[in-house]
């Protein structure tokens, strides 16, 4: 009994669940949209003839075909939005709205009725507004489903991005984004923030690290081209507020923006989807002819870096004119002017001289491998002009005591503090060194920390203090730092016997030892490829050493590199190896891996060697 | 059990069984349930919106053709005439093999098998077997004509502006 009485249960749920399944297939909202429109134009309808037409219709879907923006697209969206046409609806609530007509989009009014200039049945809907045009139910249409890379520009924002910036992402302004699919004139008007984006990227100095095909030539960055075809408008905004929330290596900098100012970087980078619907395949054509070395899509000059006369002039006042030209203080300070990324210039004068700042120009890594500073493509004479200028910052900074000269010229970068977490120091690598490290900081003698001072360290951010700075105030500012952030007395340092020269002679042979070696117990940290970037590295602070920054490598003497290698650095992750069994001639072997990795550049290094003799 | 079962129904005088009762309701789910699975794959064989330009079409506003025009839509594949106030959307698809037939003030004339048709679209010489269809041509509230290929209608019901 029990048995039929299930059966019975179980059969009529199927018949619910057939029921169910059914009314979701063959019922639909736009159905009803589509009656309740006709019923309302049917009482609207001023005669018998218009009455008819109407009384005459009955829902289907209803879809506008368009081929000319690139792969053929299929807009159903009048299936809901059937009045979108119908001046009569205006004031009506959606879907039955009529879509606003709007001189700024082009429309006229041609004996009191409006003539769109964008017609649907041309131009379709997703063109403009995005979304996926196919779908017909408002979840699918409008994108808000995450995998749909193109929601309904400006108003539909999905479940699963950021929720301290999902507001930031509305706004009908986004939509400029879609008009500068085929509006790619530099200075539209109709696209005020995608036109002041444009600006931002030259102003903000963008395009020192980012290519964008037409507009700026930047190799350090990923190429934005088409950034507007690849991601969804809050990943541009996370990637431009917050560069290291989706790639935690990323040194791209944190610029000071305005809301305002995201918002048009945000909507100028959308519009970069590395095409151009105004041209039809056939300029795209001409213009491959007219440039064979590249196949582009885009018939835009180069802007900004690259001018079309050679400017010869490299004076001092020309180079002024260029440092705001090229938005240098977008990152640097000099004087008023403050980036708040990149250290200060404001007496760059008396630590480089013209060579180390040409050299530094063309390749910034040549000298500090591990800078963030982009090589900018600009022509030599620039360079030369630019140099010119940092040279007559040559004004000696007011100096005091200690404590004065920590605060103006140390606080950037070691941090008020002096753990090493000034302002800057995120975007320096090498970090500025922890001076409550007092591990570190007790384990060096005073004339290597007065060396380091006065000479700088080579191949990093560390510049040399000689010129501005005598020996007193040097003195003066190592005290205040160990009496305010190492606060550790100082003792004698233990002296060890290490020795002056590698006593292991330079030799195929030996080099290879090394490898083996350092391959075996140095690679969790430095890196395969030596680079300080091995797997341990991002927990360890400070940093393992760059093994391949020749500037640095070079310069340190055998002696400190055997200390450092045999019995460790204090304060740092680096052990003393002399208690896991290296001896001095294994230490030598590796000292002569590591210099032989960097013997190639060395002829660079001897070319900037007037740095050490500062 | 069955015997109980009878004593009960003896007792309330009901004329039916329980047990019957249960196998009509199961077999009323499960036939409804195969009925409604049938009539959905049915309604499924015809789509409800198939690729291709659509049915219809906006073509223009009135003052747009003015009166004693006669001219074909290429795309659209319709000839559009308007004599005074009325006016006709005309297919230009020769009704004998589907060539695109030519327009000219007296008339059609295909370019194929020479079929002729007079300025109504009505057959006057050729193998054509059927004159040319009219479609449905109607005012969109935006001030546009509008053709709907969908809809064909007799010939000579002309729409007035």
């Amino acid at each position: 009994m029990k048995m039929r009485l299930s059966l019975a249960i179980a059969s009529l749920a199927i018949l619910v669940v057939h029921g169910f399944v059914f009314y979701q297939q063959f019922f639909h909202k736009w159905e009803n949209y589509q009656q309740s429109y006709f019923d309302q134009a049917k009482t609207l309808a001023k005669n018998d003839a218009e009455k008819e037409t109407f009384a005459g219709r009955s829902p289907k879907i209803e879809q506008i075909m368009v081929t000319q923006f690139g792969s053929e697209r299929v807009d159903r969206c009048t299936t809901c939005h059937i009045a979108s046409d119908d001046p009569r609806f205006l004031n009506s609530p959606h879907p039955y709205k009529t879509h606003p007509y709007s001189e700024a989009l082009g429309d006229k009014q041609v004996d009191g009725r409006w003539e769109r200039r964008h017609k649907f049945s041309d131009m379709g809907c997703t063109v403009c507004h995005d979304g996926q045009g196919r779908g017909l139910t408002e979840f699918y249409a409008h994108g808000e489903d995450e995998f749909w890379n193109d929601p309904l520009m400006g108003y539909v924002t999905q479940e699963n991005w950021r929720a301290d910036f999902k507001d930031k992402l509305k706004g009908k302004e986004f939509m400029e984004a879609n008009c500068a699919q085929c509006h790619t004139e530099k200075n539209f008007k109709a696209t005020p923030m995608v036109n002041k984006g444009r600006e931002l990227f030259q102003s903000k100095n963008c395009y020192g690290c980012h290519r964008i095909e037409g507009i700026s030539n930047g190799t350090l960055g990923p190429d934005l081209s088409d950034v507007g075809k690849k991601w969804k408008i809050d990943y541009l905004h996370e990637s431009i507020v917050d560069p290291r929330a989706n790639s935690a290596t990323s040194f791209m900098p944190k610029f000071n923006l305005t809301n305002e100012e995201v918002k048009a970087l945000t909507i100028f980078l959308k519009s970069r989807r590395g095409f151009n619907y105004a041209e039809t395949t056939l300029d795209r054509y001409r213009a491959t002819l007219k440039k064979p070395s590249s196949n582009s899509a885009m018939v835009q000059p180069t802007e900004g870096n690259q001018p079309t006369t050679l400017n010869t002039d490299t004076s001092a006042n020309y180079g002024g004119q260029l440092f705001t030209e090229r938005a240098c203080a977008a990152c640097h300070k000099l004087g008023e002017l403050d980036g708040g990324i990149a250290p200060d210039l404001s007496f760059e004068g008396l630590m480089k001289d013209e060579q180390w700042l040409v050299a530094h120009f063309k390749n910034p890594r040549s000298l500090v491998p591990d800078s963030n500073m982009p090589s900018f493509g600009f022509p030599d004479t620039e360079f030369k002009a630019l140099s010119a200028y940092l040279l007559t910052q040559n004004k000696v900074p007011p100096t005091g005591n200690g404590q004065e000269i920590y605060q103006n010229l140390c606080l950037r970068c070691h941090g008020e503090k002096g753990d090493g977490h000034g302002m800057i120091a995120t975007y320096l690598d090498p970090y500025p060194r922890d001076f409550t490290n007092a591990g570190f900081m007790s384990s060096k003698t005073d004339e290597r920390l007065t060396a380091s001072i006065k000479n700088g360290v080579p191949g990093t951010s560390m510049p040399s203090w000689a010129k501005v700075l005598n020996e007193q105030q040097i003195k003066d500012v190592l005290t205040y730092i160990n009496q305010n952030f190492t606060k550790e007395t100082r003792t004698d340092i233990k002296q060890r016997d290490v020795p002056e020269q590698n006593p292991v002679a330079m030799s195929p042979e030996s080099v290879t030892r090394g490898e083996s070696i350092y391959l075996q117990r140095c690679t969790g940290c430095h890196g395969r490829k030596a680079d300080g970037k091995g797997p341990n590295s991002l927990d360890i602070l400070p940093r393992p050493r760059n093994l391949l920054n020749a500037e640095f490598v070079t310069r340190t003497n055998d002696r400190r590199l055997f200390e450092s290698i045999l019995y460790g650095v204090q304060g740092t992750a680096m052990p003393p190896w002399i208690d896991y069994g290296l001896s001095k001639d294994d230490v030598g072997d590796l000292v002569n891996y590591i210099r032989n990795l960097n013997k190639n550049k060395q002829n660079l290094v001897a070319a900037n060697a007037y740095v050490s003799s500062h | 059990m069955s015997d109980k079962h009878n004593a009960q129904e003896v007792e309330s005088g009901e004329p039916v069984s329980r047990r019957k009762v249960l196998a009509w309701l199961t077999s009323m789910g499960l036939f409804g349930s195969a009925i409604v699975s049938i009539v959905s794959n049915l309604v499924f064989i015809k789509p409800r919106a198939t690729y291709g330009k659509p049915t219809r079409f906006a073509i223009g506003t009135p003052e747009q053709f003015p009166p004693g025009t006669r001219i074909a839509l290429g795309d659209q594949k319709v000839a559009v005439i308007r004599e005074g106030d009325k006016m006709a959307a005309i297919s230009v698809v020769c009704t004998h093999l589907g060539c695109i037939v030519g327009v000219a003030d007296t008339g059609f004339a295909c370019p194929c098998h020479g079929s002729r048709f007079d300025q109504d679209g009505n057959v006057t010489g050729g193998p054509a077997p059927k004159p040319l269809p009219w479609y449905e041509l109607s005012l969109a509230p935006n001030g546009e004509l509008e053709v709907d290929k969908g809809k064909e209608i007799e010939s000579g019901k002309w729409f007035t502006v």
